[in-house]
């Protein structure tokens, strides 16, 4: 049963990330970089087991991350509720093992372990069910 | 200082346990023996050593009336031990095991006690007079992993778990002849030995420490994901919330009164968490001082002295060892248990014990911010 509903779901998965792409290159253009970061770590799906839909939503939160430039203001603009899925995203890009997205997940890394404690990365390292 | 009296007693602790009148402790020194000590005169005096077990004691429990001793080992084995005039009996009870025993509490009316054990079961286990003779009773296939806590109700029949398989769960213990039906404990009564009420999956990776508060109305339990869930109305109708910790995560936790809760673990510091009126559970504080001042410039210089400590530089242990000397714990605490001669709705007092081969008492007294919880 649960596996029908993801199959049906997948369209409508990939349908909502496409659309979200494009709401953060127009968020981009207008220079708010935050503005992007939250719209891509919103409706994440770490539900589904379906890979194609974690990867496509991967590639749109990798622009967001990657766009960010003043990390410090970045946090006094993201609220405490998209710590723990940003966290997430951060190892999702540390193991791609790639120079620049490895650099800009550490700079951010750090400012988040500041802000929201060891225990966001333990939440992160220790829920092996809700990947993303 | 809320911590009022520290006593290092061994190298690492694995738990510890009150005599009914507080005056002695039993203790393993993470080893295959139990040692009971004795307070005279301000000083902790060695009186009886508990000899039976192979392996390492995982957990021990003095009942408060009946003054029994029960211990359970990785051996397998559990066994009870009676005070005559000789010294501690021991017997012991055979509990069926193909792993090791893990946790073990007496019932509130000390007729049963429970054990969660690493085999994925849980045993019930009550005295039958005419074999003279301590009988285990298992509740089989309800968990995908070992049993890491459990915790009695208040009304002598439900028994909650947590599992490392992240799930938490309420069984019936009911046992015929063992337990008379009485209406007192409702819907409770009526259900059969080893059903299971409910299960809670809120947790995705080992959960530990589970508690009931005194009117056994609310359920706390806590997950190694730096979580800790309150469930209220345990039942079909359960409401649940979850707070998510800044730090370490939590391996135990002790209700003091039905609106505070303090969690202990891998931060060596305990943790006070508090229900506002509308019962919205919220982290409060820690109780040793020590964190508050010294968590923002530690965090900022991790790398660093990630770094140091990697090259066997001075500058983070010399930085943590003085950090460390203000606090009661210097290691992770494993053990909670709130200190009263009876059972009470309300404790001010709890002592704790952990890896650092310390029992700590601490009393809150003298907190008056923590006073309006109790």
């Amino acid at each position: 049963m649960a596996e029908f509903v993801e199959a049906d779901n997948f369209e409508a998965i990939i349908t909502r990330i496409e659309h979200k792409s494009r709401k953060i290159e127009s968020l981009l253009k207008q220079y708010k970089p935050v503005e992007a970061l939250k719209t891509a770590l919103e409706g994440s799906p770490p539900k589904t087991k379906d890979e194609r839909c974690k990867s496509a939503n991967w590639i749109v939160v990798h622009r967001a991350i990657m766009a960010i430039k003043d990390v410090d203001s970045l946090f006094s603009a993201l609220d405490p509720e998209y710590y723990d899925i940003l966290m997430k995203y951060l190892y999702r890009g540390l193991s791609t093992g790639d120079r620049p997205t490895c650099d800009q997940c550490l700079r951010i890394h750090e400012k988040l372990t500041e802000k929201a404690g060891l225990g966001c990365i333990l939440r992160c390292l220790a829920d092996t069910v809700n990947t993303v | 200082m809320a911590a009022t009296s520290i006593h290092k007693f061994a190298q690492c602790i694995t738990c510890h346990a009150w005599s009914p009148d507080l005056s002695m402790i039993a203790l393993c020194p993470n080893n295959s023996e139990v040692h009971i000590y004795k307070l005279s005169e301000d000083k902790w005096e060695k009186v009886h050593v508990l000899q039976k077990h192979d392996q390492i004691v995982s957990g021990i429990d003095w009942s408060s009336r009946s003054n029994k001793i029960v211990t359970v080992s990785h051996d397998r084995n559990s066994y009870v031990w009676n005070q005559e005039a000789s010294g501690w009996v021991p017997t012991l009870v055979i509990l069926r095991l193909n792993r090791a025993a893990l946790c073990v509490q007496w019932s509130p009316k000390e007729n049963k006690f429970a054990v969660g054990s690493g085999a994925k079961t849980v045993c019930i286990c009550y005295y039958e007079q005419e074999n003279n003779w301590w009988v285990s009773k298992l509740i089989r296939k309800r968990h995908d992993s070992s049993v890491t806590s459990i915790a009695w109700h208040p009304n002598n029949i439900l028994l909650a778990t947590t599992s490392t398989d992240g799930k938490c769960r309420v069984f019936s213990t009911f046992i015929k002849g063992v337990d008379a039906k009485d209406s007192a404990m409702g819907n409770s009564a009526d259900t059969k030995f080893g059903e299971q009420i409910v299960q809670l999956d809120l947790c995705f990776c080992w959960a530990f420490g589970v508690r009931w508060s005194p009117s056994g109305n609310t359920l706390s339990y806590v997950g190694h994901n730096s979580m800790i869930y309150f469930v209220d109305e345990v039942g079909p109708s359960a409401a649940a919330q979850s707070v998510a910790i800044r730090d370490l995560p939590l391996r135990d936790v002790s209700f003091l009164s039905e609106r505070m809760v303090v969690g202990v673990g891998f931060d060596c510091n305990p943790m006070v968490f508090v229900a506002d009126e509308s019962g919205l559970w919220s982290f409060l504080r820690f109780l040793d001082e020590r964190k508050a001042a010294s968590s923002s410039a530690k965090y900022g210089s991790q790398f660093s002295e990630a770094f140091g400590k990697f090259y066997g530089q001075s500058k983070y242990s010399a930085n943590n060892n003085v950090e460390q000397s203000r606090g009661a714990h210097d290691n992770c605490i494993n053990c909670i248990l709130p200190l009263a001669k009876q059972r009470k709705s309300s404790v001010t007092r709890f002592s704790t014990s952990g890896l650092d081969g310390k029992v700590v008492i601490w009393d809150l007294q003298k907190q008056e911010d923590l006073l309006e919880y109790l």
